[in-house]
């Protein structure tokens, strides 16, 4: 229709302004004049947009180091292309000009040596290229969230920076979407609304926000729409549109977080985030610890089966390079070895007794580079792909694979600890690398001060251990995963642990560092080593060979842990646990532990079968602020399973279906002639054959009277042509439109010279001619349009649509009564100040 | 009737022919009984032979015949309006001639006088009364051809006329004979030293059409036929007055369902609170577009009307009444379109509507003007 006139001049005639308005040409030549400013100024704009949503990955990358290349790489290939854009080229080779401007910027800046030219790439280039991403996938794997800035993933930052330069600017120049190009900035400030525990930031959100307007300025500058001009006669209250607008979107973005679950900290941008993992805000081992127990699929059930007594914690990490900033795990890629038939920890033990296990994982969905095994491995068989491990930590990492679908058979030994022998290891530590003792200058004077007095009366490492230990067991401290969040202290460096130590409140990240930090400050080595907590048993028995059948447990991401290992000359490695309520205290270190403790391990209550016998009432997706407290009852009935399947396949089933058996159902209403139809046979058949044109891809429009559509729906030959023989379905959507019309628009039954009805008699049931109608109308469609047609039927589809629109319209109706009212009462005061200027 | 029969449309002033008693006879016949309705056998025959008449005249020109007959039955008056020489006149004399009933035609320029066309009191020596003679708009059909010529006064006495059918002169009410239709003529090209038709005239002829050019070969076949002879010489009357007016009788008994009846009412606010006009449909043509749906209706063999009467008339109906706003107007639409444009979006009523707020939104009254 065309009552929405494009409005072309920007000025109506009626302001009066000057007649240069009202001449055809200046507008162009306006334009051409201004074309040497324009690729310039929307080059600064873009550039600066994209630079200033890049200032938010701060805390993504750690430091600014990484920021100067990509800020060069963002401005080079700006500039790239507004000097493409001044010489007039075609927008198509303007973007091309920018890829390789890319491109060239890229090479230049970080392989320069192994190119042609310094910006050339070659072959040796792409060689570069593969090691540089590998490394840079590596990072994201492996690290936790502020992670070092390596040349792999600026690169990679760099890249996406770049493309996103070229997008923006395609998207606001050649494409005149200035507002859309807002998508790519977007898309550049996800990425730390995801991964940061603070979101994006006030800075790097401000920044983005600003290149964004310089962008929608520059545009309008350059390209003025006239549709959004303001001031003119044409268009008047454009400001009231625009900040009414700009106050709804405000109400929505203040209310929408209060409707959606994750949103429950502060308010956008600052301390709130989506966390797509759960609702354990703030704090998500798998973010904040990176590495292994990066979850995709959020669950990561690993099962297990061991010959151990009780089930051991699986570990598939250590972090042990502590640098002050944060704690980070080892990257000692050059000292791993390939093979992991055999593993030897490198040093001896002076135990008498060894205790050995087997262990059959599962690892099902869970994916890390590393593996996870009980401690200490010393043989691994059944794996696929490559594995490598180290001979410092013992940690297994895949060469070419992950964890991901693994099963694998572990045997592990360690030494049967006790306090005594334990207490006998005084010696000084020997054999164990500088970096599990290192600890940064830095060090807050509250952990020095609490390390002397925890350890302060004792002597022997084992004394002191257990001093740290029980000291973060004791009341004092509390289990909380809000609490970091909420205190601002959410992480793993030295401020962190300050922080955590005043507040003693925190999760097993800060008890384990807390312990570890310690300890090396007592002069003893440790690591923090990530993995899981002991797990569930799932009631099955799994027959492994030659140990015959193992009780089953599970761990998923709920039960993802950080505890701290402290070294002993003489034992080895040895576990502690000083994160209240979570985990196992080994026996050898609870010997002194204070009752006080709450040592509440009710995991190893669910090593009885049988009381797992109604898990179907407590559904999985409770939210678990205490997980290591989640009932045994999650084990299951082995017949819970098929029954969920089953359960669920019925429900897809019933949902796929819906569509078809509403619309069946409402047919057989309608055509049964029920009272909803207000006991009108005629109407309810028309109804039903406007919805079976609607099916078929011929809907009425809403303006078309009865027999209009009616023509166009014969017209149209999806009943086929009217002579072809089967003229059945014709005669039928003649007979109904003549009889609804009749009903409809015709004199009412009763009256004396209403002329009778003569298709009551001689025509058959109306069902039977919808019947015909659709039998027609299903012969002459294409396949895909009759599927369409059965299972999705449009019309049901659209009255779905319209009603979940409803809330929808109500909220535009009442936003357009409130313009209109807005408007008169702008119009009044507008009026009067116009009559106070000219009186 | 018979003296009726005498009345040739060539004459430009029917000076008192026809009306031998005077006042008192003027009255025709037909008003005093309430002629009875055709059934729909005769009605369908008696317009096919109309419009039969007609198209033997009248070369390709089916849809302005059929529109013209309508407009007689739904006891209107028409308005055709083109440039010269495409066949206005033709067209109101052959329709007027197929009927057997009473023709005057009206020349109007800008000395004719209000009193020659409602008729004068002449002072009877004899009788020594004021004696009425009547003017030439006592007949069944008046043509009144270049109404724009003659002066406001003039045009404004047939004002009465038309919507009451009763000429009132010193007092005295004459009653006009039934079928009563004026069809006017104007040409919208030279409209120099003319009269354009206030508002208030122009929404008292139900419809106007534009006749258009004929297509190629209905000129061609003009040319043949109408080269010795004038065509209208063939023309013979094929119904009866009575015959109309039984017709017409016909016409009023269709039956308008309460939902044709929201569906018009719908139609003529939206025209009201369209943006681009700047005057909309009165109540009255409300009416008449009622009215002309009832006889299209009819004509088409049926007993109640059905929205797509109502659309077919819509724009004939309605162009002519409408007030395009001037934003509207430079962006180069027309009456014409935007009627298309509000028939376009109006909704249909489907269902069998109980509630009838439908056509009723709760904002903009008739009263309301945009206030621009």
């Amino acid at each position: 229709m065309t009552l929405t006139p494009q409005r072309r001049s920007g000025q109506g005639p009626d302001t009066g302004r000057a007649p240069e308005v009202l001449a055809p040409s200046p507008a162009p030549a306006a334009r051409w004049r201004r074309v040497g400013a324009q690729p310039w100024a929307m080059a600064a704009a873009v550039a600066l947009a994209v630079a200033g949503a890049a200032v938010s990955l701060n805390g993504v990358l750690r430091g600014w180091a990484w920021y100067p290349p990509v800020l060069t790489t963002v401005c080079v290939v700006a500039l790239a292309m507004a000097a493409l854009r001044s010489l007039r080229a075609q927008p198509f080779l303007v973007a091309l000009g920018g890829f390789a401007s890319l491109v060239f910027i890229l090479t230049f800046t970080f392989f320069r040596r192994y190119s042609i030219a310094g910006f050339i790439p070659s072959g040796d280039t792409m060689e570069q290229l593969g090691r540089y991403l590998r490394r840079a996938s590596e990072t994201v794997l492996a690290e936790s969230s502020p992670v070092a800035p390596n040349a792999g993933i600026v690169l990679v930052t760099c890249a996406v920076l770049g493309l996103v330069v070229i997008l923006v600017d395609a998207l606001a120049v050649p494409l005149a979407l200035p507002a859309t190009s807002g998508l790519g900035l977007v898309a550049v400030l996800v990425v730390p609304a995801m991964v940061k525990p603070q979101s994006v930031g006030v800075w790097g959100f401000a920044a983005a926000a600003a290149g964004y307007l310089v962008i929608l300025a520059c545009s309008q500058w350059f390209a003025p729409d006239n549709r959004i001009t303001a001031d003119t006669a044409r268009n008047p209250g454009q400001f009231r549109r625009a900040a009414l607008t700009g106050g709804m979107a405000l109400v929505i973005t203040l209310l929408l977080p209060l409707a959606v679950p994750g949103f429950d900290q502060g308010t956008f941008p600052q301390g709130s985030r989506l966390n797509p993992w759960g609702s354990a805000t703030g704090l998500n081992p798998m973010i904040s610890l990176g590495s292994s127990l990066r979850s995709p699929s959020g669950d990561g059930r690993i099962t297990y089966a061991t010959s151990a007594s009780r089930p051991p914690y699986l570990r598939s990490v250590t972090v042990d390079r502590f640098d002050g900033d944060s704690w980070s795990p080892d990257d000692r890629d050059a000292s791993r070895r390939v093979g992991v038939g055999r593993m030897d920890a490198g040093y001896e033990i002076l135990a008498d007794e060894q205790v050995r296990q087997v262990t059959a994982v599962n690892t099902g969905r869970f994916t890390s580079p590393y593996l996870p095994v009980p401690y200490a491995p010393d043989a691994v068989n059944g794996l696929a792909g490559r594995w490598s491990w180290d001979p410092a930590t013992l940690s297994i990492k895949g060469v070419d694979t992950n964890s991901r679908n693994q099963q694998y058979v572990v045997q592990s030994s360690a030494p049967r600890l006790t306090p005594e022998l334990l207490s006998q290891s005084s010696a000084p530590v020997r054999g164990i690398s500088e970096e599990f003792v290192r600890t940064p200058n830095n060090v807050p004077e509250i952990v020095r001060r609490t390390a002397d007095t925890v350890t302060g009366g004792s002597s022997t490492p084992y004394a002191k251990a257990m001093a740290i230990q029980n000291y973060l067991r004791s009341v004092e401290f509390t289990y909380s995963l809000q609490s970091p969040v909420q205190g601002g202290y959410d992480g793993n460096g030295l401020s962190v642990l300050a922080d955590f130590l005043a507040q003693k409140s925190g999760y097993c990240i800060h008890f384990a560092s807390a312990m570890a930090v310690m300890a090396r400050l007592e002069g003893i080595p440790s690591r923090i080593a990530v993995g899981y907590a002991p797990g569930r048993s799932t009631g099955a028995t799994v027959s492994v060979p030659g140990q015959g059948a193992l009780t089953e447990y599970e761990v998923d991401s709920r039960d993802a842990h950080a505890w701290p290992e402290l070294y002993f000359q003489g034992l080895g490695w040895v576990a502690f646990e000083p994160t209240p309520s979570r985990g196992v205290v080994p026996d050898y270190a609870s010997q002194a532990s204070t009752p006080g403790g709450a040592s509440t391990n009710e995991n190893n209550d669910g090593l009885v079968p049988s009381n797992a016998a109604t898990p179907a009432a407590t559904p999985s997706a409770t939210p678990a602020p205490l997980p290591g407290l989640d009932s045994a009852g999650e084990a299951g009935h082995p017949l819970t399973l098929p029954l969920y399947g089953a359960a669920g396949v019925l429900v897809l089933a019933l949902l796929v279906a819906s569509p078809r058996l509403v619309r069946a159902g409402l047919r057989s209403r309608r055509l049964r002639g029920a009272p909803s139809s207000g006991g009108n046979p005629a109407a309810a058949a028309w109804a039903e054959l406007r919805d079976l044109a609607t099916d078929y891809g011929l809907a009425p429009g809403v303006s078309e009277t009865p027999r209009h559509f009616s023509r166009r729906l014969l017209g149209s030959g999806a009943l086929g042509a009217r002579d072809d023989g089967d003229g059945a379905g014709v005669r039928a959507v003649a007979s109904l439109t003549a009889d609804f019309e009749r009903r409809q628009y015709g004199p009412p039954a009763g009256r004396a010279d209403a002329g009778a009805a003569p298709s009551e008699a001689s025509v058959p049931p109306a069902a039977e001619r919808i019947m015909a109608v659709q039998a027609a109308l299903r012969r002459h469609s294409r396949p895909a349009r009759r599927l369409r047609a059965e299972w999705l039927p449009p019309s049901v589809l659209n009255r779905w649509g319209h009603v979940a629109g409803a809330p929808f319209r109500a909220v535009t109706r009442a936003a357009a009564t409130t313009t209109q009212a807005a408007a008169r009462s702008w119009r009044t005061v507008r009026d009067g100040l116009r009559r106070l200027r000219r009186g | 009737m018979d003296s009726h029969r005498r009345t040739t449309v060539d004459e430009a002033l029917p000076e008192g022919q026809g009306f031998p008693g005077g006042a008192g006879v003027v009255g025709n016949q037909l008003n005093g009984t309430r002629p009875t309705a055709m059934d729909a056998e005769a009605f369908h025959n008696a317009s096919e032979r109309i419009l039969s008449a007609i198209n033997t005249v009248i070369d390709g020109k089916a849809e302005a015949a059929k529109l013209a007959l309508t407009v007689l039955l739904a006891q209107g008056h028409l308005l055709l309006e083109d440039v010269p020489g495409v066949g206005k006149t033709l067209l109101a004399k052959t329709l007027a001639r197929t009927i057997d009933c009473s023709v005057s035609r009206i020349q109007f320029t800008p000395d004719l006088l209000p009193s020659d066309v409602t008729g004068v009191s002449i002072y009877n020596q004899a009788s020594r009364l004021f004696e009425f003679r009547p003017g030439a708009v006592f007949a069944n059909i008046v043509i009144g051809d270049e109404i724009n010529r003659a002066s406001a006064k003039t045009q404004s006495a047939l004002l009465e006329c038309m919507e009451e059918h009763q000429v009132t002169v010193d007092g005295d009410s004459y009653k006009l004979d039934e079928p009563f239709m004026v069809v006017a003529t104007q040409n919208p090209i030279e409209m120099e030293g003319t009269y354009p038709l206030p508002e208030a005239q122009r929404d008292r002829f139900m419809a106007r059409i534009s006749m258009g050019y004929p297509d190629k070969d209905s000129e061609i076949e003009m040319l043949e036929t109408h080269q010795a002879t004038s065509p209208l010489t063939r023309v013979t009357a094929v119904v009866t007055a009575a015959d109309v007016a039984a017709m017409i009788a016909t016409v009023q008994r269709v039956y308008v369902s309460q939902a044709v009846k929201e569906y018009t009412v719908s139609l003529g606010r939206a025209t009201r609170e369209s943006a681009m006009l700047r005057l909309g449909a009165s109540p009255r043509s409300m009416l008449q577009l009622l009215r002309a749906a009832k006889a299209t209706a009819a004509l088409d063999g049926r007993d109640f009307v059905l929205p797509d009467d109502v659309v077919g008339v819509a724009e004939s109906v309605l162009a002519h009444r409408i007030i395009l706003d001037r934003k509207a107007a430079s962006t180069g639409e027309t009456p014409h379109s935007v009627i298309r444009g509000i028939l376009a979006k109006l909704p249909v009523p489907q269902e069998m509507s109980a509630a009838p707020s439908r056509g009723g939104s709760p904002r903009g009254g008739p009263d309301q003007r945009r206030t621009r």
